[in-house]
């Protein structure tokens, strides 16, 4: 059973450069029949990117890479061996699954390992999976690149500022076959944009951030999130410098899914629960964070928001996962092992191993429900006195995992707020306070929710609301005008 | 341990880099083919957690046009798979000069040739599997042995063999191959309240990583170090939390090489302080105004950038850009005097590159990256005399979260464990301590530093950087030190 592969995805080429998902998954099965090993599971992705990257005002790293990789699994009984390859051709693969079965024979038992997936595992049908694939951004060639970014360019520097960022088209091609008749084949193409305006090169200063994730190349607000960088950098000169404390704090989505991104990495999955360092460890069923909390592992989302890959590394397919309903938790995220092992089933969270990183469980497409209000000037309406935060920098949530402790820093963007209204410019802060506590202080959130490119997903985005939290701990600054220099 | 011997593919690289030569925009252009080799093994709880080899081999093409850079890269190592490569990065680069306002300019750089690679005693990838996983299995089983509150151990090893061709339009013809190897463990131990405490050795974040063989696994003595690491771990439980003040603070040797990492590493990476990483890691506050003026810190702080050092993660014999490996001071008795640069940034300041070009594989493009930037040793015995000659202040170890503003300026680093000194001894164990700062004020407080014996060289597998991220191997040498009226605090 394949998923839907994209209307307009290419056909017929070979499996390397251009391959799609069919391809692959073709590719994969003639592996299997050709390899006659018992328990094999491969997983094939392609992923191709055209990544313009600009800075200073020039475009001084534009690349256009391949990232082609196939993870062969092998299983005799429960002992189990992978490989993670680079070449995507026939008799290579065969012989590594040769290799990876000699490997198998010799290591210990998996406790809990329950084979690959079968031809029809699954609570049900495979999910409607919406198009994620748009012929415009899997074609684009340097030059458009260059003639979408040439505006940015010439915007900010007639603005007296100074342009960073990057404009990346890529498209995906994603494939498993198993030796029980798993198969499944996806295709994609992921356009982001990231835009920085900068009163200084590399020296710190005001800074402001614009950016949108599209499927569609075409589709991106390059224009609009230019404009948003550039109006921020503006309002942030000659920033104040705020006593540390506790204030009350508006945290547009980027910031709100730079603390997702280590919640995710702390709390959801199996791994982080089993050996109890969750905040999730013992906690199923109990109230974790304020009422209008609500967290889903959210995959197939089929509007401009959603990313994800519609099934996971082991084959799994991938569903809405409730975590956290009205700030109770509710569900863990699974691969098949850990799932046979707590006597459940798989939530389709296996991630891929990339080159260097283990792999493991963990969430692709974290969203954080919405609220109802109107924007985030609603949203500062109600603070006395406090702070509008446009992103974060550097955030780290091993601090105290159990209660979701993160310290990180404010970045390209940080005002103070008094009587409802923007006051002025800050300087960066730095915070440390739990996320979940702080979740519980969360009084209010937009309607209107945005979809943030993360660094370490294959979907690419988490995606969250602005939000409003009460009493959120600031505990130092970044002094940079203060540093004895000549 | 063999260079790549492939008459077809040396003939392909040869083949791209005469094309190149002929191209009459070319100004540069460099091949560079990646062979990476890997193994990663992890042991939890008694069950293999993860048993992965790897394979990745390709050719990343790195062109200089008339006016600026393109990069492409294929895994096709065919003549035509790498001749197509190299047009599309010409093509790339040809586009983007419409939007270049000033040509980029590179320096030349004498050809290179000749050959590097890590030394080794035992080969790891002659080590049976088996052999390997038995040697994580019987340290993680100890781990958990003795007390219901020890939840969970774990322990791992990462083996990394990576080959590399570089040919460049300039006549640079250079083989490295190098041998990478991380190994640690840690245990986790969780209270009735529902606290949970973590104790790693030999550091986290991978362990300790160095370019070496097998014999570098076999003296961390994983097994030697349980019992210690389980009896921190549940003392941790039950510790008070570290009080607020501000202290004299001791850092033992692998937390002052994080330190050093974040607080020196970064900030002195020239592309950084330029401008040019601002879409992923930022800027940094050492500015090229500042070059021979910043006091970074005392005068006992002397921080060296050396890619020469045996069994260094970030030793090599050339960078990517074909630049030889050497060792210069990065801050001299605490003032602030050269860069990690490229031969591009370093011609920006009329100087030339300190060559630490480095890309992570064959599909991604070169970046400045730290070699071995380390802090010299001092004068001051060893951690035990340190202690002695402190009255009052707190001891911390291990890292445990690390992070820092855009500029490198404002830092908080927390910690595994911390011990209070009092009256020159180590007194009653702290659970969740951190410490804060402003980098040039806390390295202004240095006011001691172990001497040699203790000195010792770290490694880090998974420094991040660039956009997409590459992850690069980097290395920190460092003693104990002693920095006065710092912030100390507790997360819990």
């Amino acid at each position: 059973m394949s998923a839907n592969a994209g209307a307009d995805a290419p056909a017929g080429a070979d499996a390397g450069a251009g391959a799609n998902g069919e391809e692959l998954l073709g590719l994969c099965r003639e592996v299997l029949a050709a390899a006659g090993e018992a328990e094999v599971e491969i997983y094939a992705r392609l992923a191709e990117r055209g990544c313009a990257r600009f800075a200073i005002g020039e475009l001084g790293q534009h690349m256009e890479l391949v990232e082609p990789q196939a993870v062969v699994r092998v299983a005799h009984g429960r002992r189990v061996a992978e490989t993670v390859t680079s070449r995507l051709d026939r008799a290579h693969l065969v012989d590594v699954v040769r290799d990876t079965a000699r490997s198998a024979r010799l290591v210990p038992e998996v406790e809990g390992f329950a084979g690959f997936a079968r031809a029809g595992d699954g609570d049900g049908p495979p999910p409607a999976v919406p198009p994620r694939f748009v012929d415009a951004t899997a074609r684009a060639t340097p030059e458009e690149r260059v003639e979408r970014l040439a505006p940015v360019l010439a915007t900010i520097r007639d603005a007296g500022l100074v342009s960073a960022g990057m404009l990346e088209t890529t498209r995906s091609a994603h494939a498993v076959a198993t030796t029980g008749g798993c198969a499944r084949a996806h295709d994609a193409t992921f356009a982001a944009f990231r835009v920085w305006a900068l009163e200084t090169p590399g020296a710190g200063g005001a800074a402001g951030y614009g950016g949108h994730v599209h499927r569609d190349v075409r589709a991106l607000r390059l224009a609009e999130e230019t404009a948003r960088a550039i109006r921020v950098c503006a309002s942030s000169r000659e920033p104040a410098s705020l006593d540390e404390g506790t204030y009350d704090v508006v945290m547009e989505p980027e910031a709100v899914t730079e603390l997702m991104e280590w919640l995710a990495g702390i709390a959801f999955a199996a791994p982080e629960v089993e050996q109890g360092s969750s905040p999730l460890t013992g906690r199923l069923g109990e109230r974790i964070t304020g009422e209008r909390i609500t967290i889903a592992e959210d995959p197939l989302d089929a509007s401009e928001l959603g990313f994800g890959v519609p099934f996971d590394r082991e084959g799994t397919w991938r569903r809405r996962v409730p975590l956290v309903e009205r700030g109770v938790a509710r569900a863990v995220l699974y691969d098949r092992t850990y799932a046979a092992r707590a006597g459940t089933t798989s939530t389709g969270s296996a991630v891929l191993p990339v080159f260097g990183s283990a792999g493991g469980v963990g969430a692709s497409s974290l969203a954080l429900a919405a609220g109802d209000a109107a924007g985030v000037d609603e949203l500062l309406a109600g603070v006395e006195r406090g702070l509008y935060v446009c992103r974060l920098h550097y955030v780290n949530g091993f601090l105290e995992p159990r209660r979701a402790v993160m310290t990180g820093l404010t970045r390209d963007g940080c005002f103070l707020v008094e009587k409802g209204r923007i006051a002025r410019a800050v300087g960066n802060m730095r915070f440390t306070d739990s996320f979940l506590e702080g979740l519980a202080r969360c009084d209010a959130m937009t309607r209107e929710r945005r979809a943030v490119p993360t660094s370490w997903t294959d979907a690419g985005a988490f995606v969250a609301p602005a939000l409003r939290i009460r009493g959120w701990r600031f505990n130092g600054r970044s002094q940079e005008r203060a540093i004895p220099v000549p | 341990m063999a260079f790549p011997t492939d008459d077809a593919l040396d003939a392909a690289l040869r083949a791209t880099v005469e094309w190149l030569r002929r191209q009459p925009d070319v100004r540069y252009g460099e091949v560079r083919f990646v062979e990476d080799r890997g193994e990663r093994l992890r042991v939890r709880d008694g069950r293999p957690e993860q048993v992965t080899t790897e394979a990745s081999r390709g050719v990343g093409v790195r062109v200089l046009g008339a006016r600026t850079w393109g990069f492409a890269c294929t895994a096709d190592t065919s003549e035509g798979g790498l001749l197509a490569a190299a047009r599309r990065a010409l093509a790339i680069a040809r586009a983007s000069a419409a939007v270049a306002r000033a040509p980029v300019v590179l320096p030349e750089q004498p050809p290179q040739r000749g050959s590097y690679r890590t030394p080794l005693a035992v080969d790891p990838f002659t080590v049976p599997v088996e052999d390997k996983l038995a040697a994580l299995d019987g340290p993680v089983r100890a781990l958990r042995t003795g007390d219901a509150r020890l939840k969970s151990a774990e322990a791992w090893m990462d083996w990394t063999r990576q080959s590399k061709r570089l040919l460049t339009t300039e006549g640079t013809d250079l083989a490295q191959a190098f041998t990478y190897g991380a190994c640690g463990m840690h245990v986790f131990a969780l209270g009735d309240d529902g606290t949970s405490q973590r104790r790693s050795y030999p550091t986290w974040q991978g362990g300790d990583g160095f370019q070496a063989g097998w014999e570098r696994v076999q003296a961390l003595d994983l097994t030697g170090q349980t019992d210690r690491m389980k009896d921190e771990a549940l003392a941790l439980l039950v510790a008070p939390a570290c009080p607020a003040d501000t202290r004299t603070l001791l850092l033992e040797s692998s937390q002052v090489a994080l330190q050093i990492h974040e607080s020196c590493g970064h900030p002195t990476e020239l592309d950084r302080a330029l401008g040019t990483e601002i879409s992923l890691a930022g800027g940094s506050f050492m500015q090229p105004t500042m070059l021979g003026r910043l006091r970074y810190g005392s005068p006992l702080v002397t921080i060296v950038a050396d890619s020469t050092t045996e069994g260094g993660n970030g030793t090599f014999g050339w960078d990517d850009e074909g630049v030889p490996a050497g060792k210069r001071a990065l801050v001299e008795q605490g003032l602030f005097v050269d860069y990690l640069s490229s031969r591009e940034t370093a011609a920006a300041l009329g100087r030339a590159s300190t060559g630490t070009m480095r890309a992570e594989g064959w599909n991604r493009s070169p970046l400045i990256r730290m070699v071995n930037v380390s802090l010299d040793p001092g004068a001051c015995g060893g951690l035990d005399d340190l202690v002695a000659d402190t009255d009052d202040g707190v001891l911390m170890a291990t890292d445990k979260s690390w992070s820092i503003d855009d500029i490198r300026l404002n830092f908080q680093f927390s910690c595994e464990i911390a011990w209070e000194v009092k009256r020159g001894r180590r007194t009653r164990i702290l659970r969740d301590p951190f410490y804060t700062g402003i980098t040039p004020r806390f390295w202004g407080s240095c006011d001691a530093v172990c001497g040699p014996a203790e000195w010792r060289l770290w490694g880090v597998t998974t420094c991040g950087k660039g956009d997409p991220v590459q992850t690069m191997h980097v290395g920190h040498g460092a003693s104990p030190a002693r920095f006065r009226d710092v912030r100390v605090g507790s997360a819990s």
